[in-house]
């Protein structure tokens, strides 16, 4: 985990792949080749293919829906106009609830992260990599077994009513190991002379963080920023603990899910993918944009959220 | 911060700079532990007392929870569930992404878009692919419309399966339903994974099985293979861990009480179970502890079959 994190989010980027196919003479390679593509291009299709077909049956009425036209026959507004004026909670709000908790959670993973990344890379205090082991064992603490007590504690606080209820998911996921894990690896790839500068300069810890590292910074937070916002407006398991009770607090995951198994949308199959496809666009476009920090970001830290 | 700078006192600059590092990691610190150490203890607390959801601890029961689990019937079908779909998954989605990785990973145009693609599943949330997989799979969705199209009714006929087979509603195929479905969205996490590890193989290494005249199959199996041994441990690991956990997919598509007939009933969805359908909160509290002895015991096995331990 440690040592593919440095390589791969180094300031230098992305490692170049490597190319590691053995020379077996010209024509047995030219072959070899034109199989992987058509594996390659193939296994590329299975993995679009189902969301296309989810696009385009959101445009099908009920009885075309079960059919295999790819060419919605009649092509209707019809589900998204379903989706929009009948839903209890409506779309916006919903949306408005996820867009709510991923961004808390993205900016709290931003500034807490940030700081204590930069500390356990570069500050020095005694006890610090005793407490950074401590960061790391979180991780092997699953969910689930917090689940009852992180239940207990937060209804004993009255926080599970409400508009409260906001409140125990965000602080669950306000901060996580892996933020401060990939920060640290990050800083400890820049140069110590350029805060030593600073330091000279007369700056304190805070403004050499601040004004110095933190922009410099900008390729690690743009992975944490991104990764964050995808796991938390994904995110499931806290959700559903906290905000299946009230309407009015689903998240676009919750109201797919519990919608779908109240009988919601019947078995009227072309608004439910419409729902899908709203569900996903954000982090759709996300991926168009900074696919690398995705990919990389995975590769590098090989954690979930 | 300017009298350090005047003075240089690197002791009081030392006690600065200590000081500055606990501030900075005050508030993670304090929620980690709270919320993260301090919930692990607290779960074991819970787990020994009889509980009232208004009163919290009632009478001390020791160890009765953990017998009651031994027991109990429905917790049995949930490790069964549980343990069958990782002991298939976690394989079958590492085959797949070592075989994409391994061909990624050759002098291929548009290396970039492909790993972008494979790995596109995983970006969509669990309860959106879900949903999308049961519509995929339903009696009359599009998976049955192909297969007869394709004339392949017969041979699934052969199997026991009608035309209209509800994949994820039939209790015989619904985990095998979740199970291919979570190998699509994760393979190509997996080829990351697998990726990151296939570039710390030396390229040396590839030229001396090529000047000994090895075929590509040959190299793959004698040389690429057992020099990933860091890589399918740390994949194995996570995939074990992962899996043991399956609760999203089960839930979505089954319910809280894993329907149809305890089909996706896991672990961790009877644990959720007790909590909030049979509101036995001490119940579900042990069930969390014994989740996690089972997860610490698969890594360790893992570890000891993996030999070496890994960097980090």
């Amino acid at each position: 985990m440690v040592s593919s994190q440095t390589d791969a989010m180094g300031p230098a980027g992305p490692v170049a792949v490597a190319a590691s196919a053995s020379p077996v003479g010209e024509r047995g390679g030219r072959w070899r080749r034109r199989v992987a593509y058509v594996i390659l291009i193939g296994y590329a299709l299975l993995m679009f293919l189902p969301f296309a077909w989810t696009l385009i049956t959101s445009f099908k009425t009920l009885p075309d829906s079960t059919q295999l036209t790819i060419i919605p026959q009649p092509f209707t507004l019809e589900p998204w106009r379903f989706v929009f004026a009948n839903l209890t909670p409506p779309i916006p709000v919903m949306f408005g609830n996820s867009l709510l908790i991923a961004g808390v959670v993205t900016v709290t993973n931003l500034a807490l992260g940030s700081l204590a990344g930069y500390a356990f890379a570069r500050l020095r205090f005694p006890g610090r990599e005793v407490l950074f082991l401590v960061v790391l064992a979180t991780l092997m603490i699953p969910d689930q077994l917090r689940l009852p007590p992180v239940y207990v504690l937060f209804s004993s606080l009255g926080l599970t009513k409400g508009v409260a209820a906001y409140i125990p998911v965000i602080v669950i996921s306000a901060i996580s190991a892996s933020s401060i894990f990939l920060l640290r690896q990050y800083f400890l790839t820049i140069p110590r002379d350029i805060e030593e500068a600073a330091r000279i300069d007369g700056a304190g810890f805070f403004t050499t963080f601040w004004r110095v590292m933190l922009p410099l910074a900008t390729p690690a937070l743009s992975a944490v920023t991104i990764l964050q916002f995808q796991g938390t407006w994904n995110s499931f398991f806290w959700p559903v603990v906290f905000l299946s009770a009230d309407p009015s607090h689903w998240t676009l995951p919750l109201g797919l899910t519990l919608f779908r198994q109240s009988g919601g949308f019947g078995s009227n199959w072309p608004p439910l993918m419409a729902t899908v496809v709203i569900a996903t666009l954000p982090i759709l476009l996300l991926y168009l944009f900074f696919q690398r920090y995705f990919v990389e970001g995975i590769a590098a830290s090989g954690v979930k959220g | 911060m300017t009298a350090s700078r005047l003075l240089p006192a690197r002791k009081a600059g030392a006690r600065n700079e200590a000081l500055a590092g606990y501030l900075f990691i005050l508030v993670p610190m304090i929620m980690f532990l709270v919320l993260n150490i301090g919930m692990v203890l607290y779960a074991l607390y819970m787990s020994v007392w009889k509980w009232s959801v208004l009163k919290g601890p009632i009478s001390f029961i020791g160890a009765r929870n953990y017998q009651n689990i031994l027991s109990d019937e429905k917790f049995w079908v949930a490790v069964r569930n549980t343990l069958y779909y990782t002991a298939i998954w976690v394989p079958l989605t590492m085959a797949v992404g070592l075989f994409l990785a391994v061909i990624v990973n050759q002098k291929i145009r548009g290396q970039t878009f492909f790993r972008g693609a494979f790995y596109f599943p995983a970006i969509a949330s669990s309860a959106a692919i879900t949903v999308l997989w049961i519509f995929l799979v339903s009696p009359s969705g599009v998976f049955n419309e192909i297969r007869g199209a394709l004339g392949l009714n017969p041979l699934f006929q052969l199997l026991g399966y009608g035309p209209n087979q509800d994949w994820m509603g039939d209790y015989h195929t619904a985990l095998n339903s979740v199970i291919i479905l979570n190998a699509w969205t994760t393979s190509g996490t997996f080829m990351l994974f697998y990726l990151a590890s296939l570039q710390s193989i030396s390229h040396e290494v590839y030229e001396a099985a090529a000047i000994d005249g090895a075929s590509a199959w040959q190299t793959f199996w004698k040389v690429t293979f057992p020099l990933l041994r860091p890589g399918h441990f740390f994949v194995a690991t996570v995939g074990v861990i992962g899996g043991l956990q399956l609760f999203d997919q089960a839930f979505i598509g089954g319910g809280p009480n894993g329907e149809p007939n305890n089909a996706l009933l896991t672990i961790v969805l009877y644990l959720y179970n007790a909590l909030f359908i049979q509101i036995n909160f001490s119940y579900a509290a042990s069930m969390g502890i014994v989740l996690f002895v089972i997860i610490f015991g698969a890594t360790l096995i893992q570890r000891q079959l993996f030999g070496r331990t890994p960097a980090w």
